[in-house]
């Protein structure tokens, strides 16, 4: 059969791998400043755009979808095309996605720093974004696809199965968690509210940890691990099992963010089974990685790119057994809320994907540029100094957790709680939390290392912008299942039908839950006493979500006593039915706030308390490290859209009187002017129209729905 | 090229395992290899373990609910009160000045008193008494009198409508004594950047 000769494009490979080191290094950077603004409060400068709570969802942002996000485009683009022997299908596209995607990253930058988020984590983006989001994926599938069609190999690798499972299913949970009304350019609320918030978004960002984090890595390790290494994968059959597996069980494991909340038992139930239930799954694709390097251990002793890879893939297994674990009940009412989620996302983000993705750029490099590693002795280093980084991130971290958790659960022998003040269990773990960013000091060292030593290969060397390959073209064969084929390997030879058999795989479990927590009354039952919240509230609650308070200060007290005894009357699943979004939140750096507004409550602050704790933690306590949030006092509330936002919320279903809209903005003043002679009468003066006055109204009416002493 | 399978299975040189014929894409191949034993049993062990689970909490109801648990939970403290104290809720009958006893001047008690502030007032009334939130507790001026009876029951019921909770079910009757015994100390520290005075002199002897 006659050879074709065609060419590689190495440049868009070129392309995605600069963006992956660039936007590692600031990602990483920013998660720095966010470690030390947890020792050193002042840290966040007082200034809205430096505080610590738009700089968390910035750096958790920028790692997952820029840094990982480049290393997956880059890797799928060098890898897709040689497993397919041929071109990206169209380098127009191709580069339509690249710099879409790094437009959209730049934007997401600007709008966080800015204050405009949407609180649900690692989907925070306002609609304008998450629209561009799904274009630029579409494209990136269309260009994937395009490719596969014009492939010239019979069967399509493992490899490019975990990319068809991550092109679909991201673009399922992208698209339904993004469903939102607009109220204007940079302002939507999510359709659903409170408990089916909750699921969608937790099925979201669990899920997004699956086929963002973990499927596509897996993908590349399919690739990048057999030929580092030069051996055979360890088994086909096993790829099979675990693939299927993997992506069926995945979907149903998000409730597991939710155990000991408002989400009915049911569900939760679900998402404890099938965290179980996937440890095998996860663990076939370590052990086909480990397994493949039998017979290549001596090349690991030498090889900086293997030592990378065998810690990503042992790192995989480690948050995959302690991730099922965490998800069970025993473990998750200790760690739930704590800093041992912290810990263990960063063992799958520092070990799993950093390091896959370091090995794959050692791997990489050398071959898109014709010459060799600058440096094995440097990239040797920066194993070994990335290696010491993730343990005193982590163990610092875990450590904290546990201190943490028992100060939170003792009790002294006469019932009340060993440490009622909630800052006193802050306090205690400040040495850690300076441990913690020392690791990722020596992390990010590493990295910087990582990237001369790649800045130093590239010039060494010179750049094939299209790498010549040839190929025979495939002759047509029967569409159907050729007589000794199997199912599964006629399926390999058919990507589009391949991806819609994954389609159905990955909607099953998401369906079974989310539907009957939409549809079915009883899984959210009615409380009559709670009320739509006043125009004053709703704008307080958006100045909430704005300054980020949920990324310290859950609203979601657990049926414990130690919870109880803290914060007031567990949550009910009723009391959330107008929250658009939802507010729980999946870390307590401070007290949980469900309660914050109720009287007979240990909580409760006066309205003069909240405006000298906002103006300034430290002037209250000393030892406080929530960051200050001055600028509330003197910005002037916005309320030109609360007509707007009050119609939208009609639409979502809130039962606003008829006509309310325009009446709103009266009310509001109404409220705000007796909130400001409340504060005047204890000695502060205040105009009734600044922001901290929205922001008070909403925190006392925290919780008072369903209590007494409204 | 059918031959007998038997002859012409190609083996890894390395292993000795089995390679898929055909396999081979951009020169990685597959080998044959069977799951491992330890894996597949692994995974039927999970399995068994959902269902258990499934059946033990919503088919057999053998295992409480979060609700159950949580009021299991609640009842057993409540049926096992510490013999020390009585539980915080009993407290809240009678007077409390009487229950809580008379001010302590021991440094031992002081200390104690003060352990307890800096925990709980010192968030609105300030480290060192000078008040913020909270008013002044180290001047001669008070809202609800200086006493220590007055003290005891401003801590007990609180004056919600200025911000002050009632501490009567989250502190002991110890704690309340020794705390209150602790603010009367404060009594003319005269600390930096006091409140205003706020109230009435309060004269002991009237």
């Amino acid at each position: 059969m006659d050879q074709e000769k065609f060419y590689y494009d190495n440049r868009i490979v070129k392309y995605f791998l600069y963006a992956t080191l660039f936007w590692g290094v600031i990602g990483m950077l920013v998660g720095i400043l966010a470690a030390l603004q947890l020792v050193w409060p002042e840290l966040s400068f007082n200034t809205a755009m430096t505080t610590f709570s738009r700089i968390r969802p910035l750096h958790t942002n920028a790692v997952i979808f820029a840094f990982v996000g480049n290393a997956i485009f880059a890797g799928t683009y060098y890898s897709l095309q040689r497993l397919c022997k041929a071109r990206m299908f169209s380098d127009t596209l191709s580069y339509i996605h690249f710099w879409g995607w790094q437009l959209i990253i730049v934007s997401a930058a600007l709008t966080f720093l800015a204050g405009y988020t949407l609180s649900k984590e690692y989907a925070e983006l306002e609609w304008p974004i998450d629209l561009a989001i799904t274009i630029i994926w579409v494209i990136f599938g269309w260009n994937m696809f395009g490719t596969l069609l014009k492939r010239r190999t019979r069967h399509i690798y493992v490899a490019v199965w975990f990319y068809i499972a991550t092109f679909v299913t991201v673009a399922v949970l992208h698209i339904v968690n993004s469903i939102e009304i607009p109220v204007n350019f940079l302002k939507s609320y999510p359709v659903f509210a409170g408990v089916q918030d909750a699921l969608v978004q937790w099925w979201y960002g669990h899920n997004a940890v699956a086929f963002f984090l973990t499927t596509p890595f897996l993908g590349l390790m399919y690739y990048y691990l057999p030929k580092a290494a030069n051996r055979p994968v360890y088994s086909y059959r096993l790829s099979i099992i675990h693939f299927w597996a993997l992506i069926f069980i995945y979907i149903w494991a998000g409730p597991h963010h939710l155990l000991y909340s408002s989400l009915p038992d049911w569900a939760q139930t679900l998402g404890t089974v099938f965290s179980i239930i996937l440890i095998a799954p996860s663990w076939g694709g370590m052990l086909n990685g480990l397994l493949t390097l039998r017979g290549a251990w001596d090349k690991v002793r030498e090889d900086p790119v293997l030592k990378f890879f065998v810690v990503a893939v042992t790192a995989y297994g480690m948050s995959t057994l302690e991730g099922p674990l965490m998800s069970t009940k025993t473990v998750n009412a200790f760690t739930h809320f704590t800093d041992w989620t912290i810990a263990h996302v960063h063992i799958g983000a520092l070990g799993w994907n950093g390091f896959l993705t370091f090995g794959m750029l050692y791997w990489m490099v050398p071959r898109l540029f014709g010459t060799q590693l600058f440096s094995r002795k440097l990239a040797n280093t920066h194993f070994w100094i990335g290696t010491l980084g993730i343990l005193f991130y982590a163990i610092p971290l875990y450590w904290a957790a546990i201190t943490q958790t028992l100060m939170w659960k003792e009790f002294t022998p006469d019932g009340f709680l060993k440490y009622p003040n909630f800052l006193e269990t802050v306090t205690q773990l400040i040495p850690m939390y300076a441990a913690r960013a020392f690791g990722g000091l020596l992390y990010i060292t590493g990295v910087i290392i990582g990237v001369y030593n790649l800045v130093k290969t590239v010039t060494h060397g010179k750049f094939i912008r299209d790498e010549a390959a040839s190929a025979a073209p495939l002759d047509t064969i029967s569409g159907r299942r050729i007589q000794g084929e199997s199912r599964h390997r006629w399926l390999e030879r058919k990507p589009v039908q391949f991806m819609i058999v994954s389609l159905v795989v990955i909607l099953i479990g998401g369906l079974v839950e989310i539907i009957p927590t939409w549809l079915i009354k009883s899984n959210v039952p009615t409380i009559a006493s709670v009320k739509p919240y006043t125009p004053l509230e709703l704008e307080g609650r958006d100045i909430y979500i704005r300054e980020g308070c949920y990324t310290c200060h859950s609203q979601m007290i657990r049926p414990f006593r130690s919870e109880t005894e803290r914060y007031g009357e567990y949550s009910k699943a009723g009391e959330f039915v107008y929250d658009h979004p939802f507010q729980w939140g999946s870390k307590r750096t401070g007290p949980d706030l469900a309660r914050e507004g109720v009287k007979s409550g240990r909580l409760y602050k006066p309205d003069s308390w909240h405006y000298n704790h906002m103006d300034d933690p430290r002037k209250l306590n000393e030892q406080s490290i929530m960051p200050r949030y001055s600028w509330l006092l003197r910005n002037r509330l916005n309320s030109c859209t609360t007509a707007r936002k009050i119609s939208v919320m009609q639409k979502l279903g809130v039962p606003y009187p008829e006509g309310y809209a325009e009446q709103a903005n009266d009310d509001l003043s109404i409220q705000a002017q007796q909130i400001a002679d409340g504060l005047k009468s204890a000695g502060i003066e205040v105009r009734s129209d600044k922001e901290i006055i929205a922001l008070i109204a909403y925190l006392q009416r925290l919780g008072t729905d369903i209590m007494e002493g409204r | 090229m059918k031959a007998d399978p038997e002859n012409n299975q190609e083996r890894d040189q390395l292993t000795g395992d089995e390679i898929m014929h055909g396999h081979e894409y951009d020169g990685i191949q597959e080998l044959n290899n069977k799951l491992p034993r330890w894996w597949l049993g692994l995974f039927y062990i999970t399995i068994i373990i959902g269902v258990i689970y499934i059946l033990r909490f919503h088919v057999l109801k053998t295992a409480p609910l979060q609700e159950e648990e949580y009021l299991t939970e609640m009842a057993a403290f409540e049926q096992t009160p510490s013999e020390e104290a009585p539980a915080p809720s009993s407290s809240s009958s009678g007077d409390e000045a009487t229950v809580t006893g008379t001010r302590l001047t021991d440094a031992a008690s002081l200390e104690g008193g003060k352990t307890v502030y800096d925990k709980n007032c010192a968030v609105c009334h300030l480290a060192q008494g000078q008040g913020l939130v909270g008013p002044n507790l180290t001047d001669a001026y008070w809202i609800h009198g200086g006493s220590f009876e007055d003290i005891v029951k401003v801590i007990n019921t609180g004056v919600i409508e200025k911000g002050m909770i009632a501490w009567k079910d989250m502190l002991s009757v110890t704690d309340i004594q020794q705390v209150a015994s602790f603010i009367m100390s404060l009594q003319g520290t005269n600390p930096p950047n006091p409140k205003a005075q706020e109230g009435t002199l309060f004269n002991p002897g009237s």
